[in-house]
């Protein structure tokens, strides 16, 4: 069976790697990192204005936010892939490539469910430290970005690092809608072959099992790190009661 | 109007007419009337859960206030205002917390240098140099590079009051600044008070140390269940407090 697996690879390695580019679309793996990275990156700053809006004391921009966030985080992923595939033609009446659709519900997803992680970082670090830039003068948002979000955000590196690993995850359900991914060439490959369906999903499985792994391990890494961190602080001098931040050296 | 009448030397620092707060229906703050002459060194003092800190914290408007007004330079803090005039009354009024709230992510003197870059638009080198100068006078020139949880919380706190005047400002307000200390760590903390004093800071100072408030103050403040009810120099509060609460609250702390 290795030897079929083997056989495989050789043989369609390219399709598996890059879809059928240059003579069609790039797909394959590579399609499927193209597109993790892109939602991760669109992902991570939709997740902190979502964050931001959620804690704002503004309705107007709290309530709208709030609702899309709880719509998102309790329907399947899949639903909305649907529904932004079938629905947004309709509306706007143009004709939207299924990885831009795919891209763009993955953003909203993954950003609704990265914003609880912000807004969690955000609320952990406690009154003290946005009360303090007030007090020097600092506004909102510049004691959001210069004091509060570098705190929460670096604590959340663990916690970004593992929604990559679901992003990748999730953009095996682009299949549903004909993206050009590393899933969709793999059953391209066995519709050729017919014959070896175990093999070539075997294939597909340990592929998507390295790259995740590899990520995980880096956040396990990570998170360790942190809580060294974590642990040198409360060894130090003797503090007050109240919810303290996280000390960090210079990431 | 004339000049001088008018002239902000001649104005008391802050003023607080009719200052009253309440959480809910709980008065927190019943008509405060006092003001602050430029210079002038106030402590407040008073039993736990009087409204010392809801006062002080009403003066840079980290609490607002349900009537009443509060000036400062003949500024009405709690006027309505665009947030970036407010922001800046805040940057002129200097706060020290009890818990010393330094920035954890940033070296000591990043916290000292940061807020004149960032709110006033101060050259970073420029503050550099000035967040130095302001840790020698704390007495932490070494700490410049250290990491605010690698120091003592003496240290921290020496550290949080070069913070709040690298932005400059003409006053300091300290709510109970050594409380949250080990008692070895006190006297660094209030000497650098002290100092500041002594070079004219006006400055309101929420605070149990009544060796402080008796070296160092101009005037007490006395406040109970929300109101003053004593203003006095150090030694007429000391020695004949006149309410009969100012008394019990000194023969409670002598015990
Ligand atoms: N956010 C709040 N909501 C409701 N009540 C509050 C709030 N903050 C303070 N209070 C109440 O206001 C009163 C005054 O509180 P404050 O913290 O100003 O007292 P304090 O004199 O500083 O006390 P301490 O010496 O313990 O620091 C207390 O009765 C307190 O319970
Ligand atoms: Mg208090």
């Amino acid at each position: 069976m290795i030897n079929d697996m083997i056989a495989i690879i050789s043989d369609h390695w390219l399709l598996l790697l890059i879809g059928q580019y240059p003579n069609g679309p790039l797909g394959g793996l590579a399609n499927t990192l193209i597109l993790s990275a892109l939602s991760i990156a669109l992902a991570f700053p939709v997740s902190i204005l979502f964050a931001l809006a959620r804690l704002s004391k503004w309705r107007m921009l709290r309530w709208p936010v709030t609702a899309l966030v709880y719509i998102t985080r309790g329907v399947p992923l899949l639903m909305l892939i649907l529904w932004s595939y079938f629905l947004v033609p309709l509306l706007t009446g143009a004709d939207v490539p299924s990885f831009v659709t795919m891209l763009t519900t993955l953003v909203v997803y993954q950003g609704a469910f990265l914003s609880e992680v912000v807004r969690g970082g955000i609320v952990a670090l406690g009154h003290g430290q946005m009360e303090a830039a007030k007090a020097l003068g600092h506004s909102y948002l510049g004691a959001m970005r210069f004091i509060i979000l570098p705190q929460a955000l670096y604590n959340m590196i663990p916690s970004i690092i593992s929604t990559f690993v679901s992003t990748i995850k999730d953009t095996t359900l682009g299949y549903v809608i004909n993206v050009p991914d590393l899933t969709f060439a793999a059953n391209q490959v066995n519709n050729q072959l017919l014959t070896q369906p175990f093999q070539v999903f075997l294939i597909l499985a340990i592929v998507y099992y390295a790259i995740c792994w590899s990520l995980t391990q880096v956040a396990n890494i990570i998170e360790r790190r942190i809580t060294r961190r974590r642990a040198g602080e409360t060894r130090g001098p003797a503090v007050p009661a109240e919810p303290r931040p996280i000390a960090l050296e210079q990431p | 109007m004339t000049q001088s009448a008018t002239s902000p030397e001649l104005l008391p620092a802050i003023r607080l007419s009719n200052v009253c707060k309440s959480y809910g229906d709980h008065p927190v703050l019943k008509n405060i009337d006092a003001q602050v002459a430029r210079g002038e060194v106030v402590v407040i003092c008073g039993p736990s859960g009087s409204g010392k800190s809801t006062l002080i914290r009403t003066i840079n408007r980290l609490e607002e206030i349900s009537s009443g007004s509060i000036t400062f330079d003949g500024q009405n803090i709690h006027a309505p205002m665009p947030t970036k005039a407010l922001n800046l009354l805040r940057s002129r009024i200097g706060f020290v917390f009890q818990n010393f709230n330094l920035f954890p992510h940033l070296s000591v003197v990043d916290n000292v240098s940061m807020s004149p870059v960032r709110v006033k638009g101060v050259a970073p080198d420029v503050a550099y140099d000035k967040a130095l100068r302001l840790l020698d006078r704390v007495g932490l020139a070494d700490k410049a590079k250290a990491y605010p949880a690698q120091l003592s919380g003496g240290q921290q706190q020496r550290v949080a009051i070069a913070r709040a005047l690298a932005m400059e400002p003409p006053v300091m307000l300290f709510d109970e600044p050594t409380s949250a200390l080990d008692p070895e760590m006190v006297g660094e903390v209030l000497a650098v008070m002290k100092s500041l004093a002594a070079e004219g800071m006006t400055m309101l100072c929420v605070t149990h140390e009544m060796g402080f408030a008796r070296d160092v103050a101009d005037r007490i403040w006395f406040i109970d269940a929300g109101e003053i009810i004593e203003t006095a120099p150090p030694e007429t509060f000391f020695n004949n407090p006149r309410h009969p609460r100012a008394q019990r609250f000194l023969a409670d702390l002598r015990h």
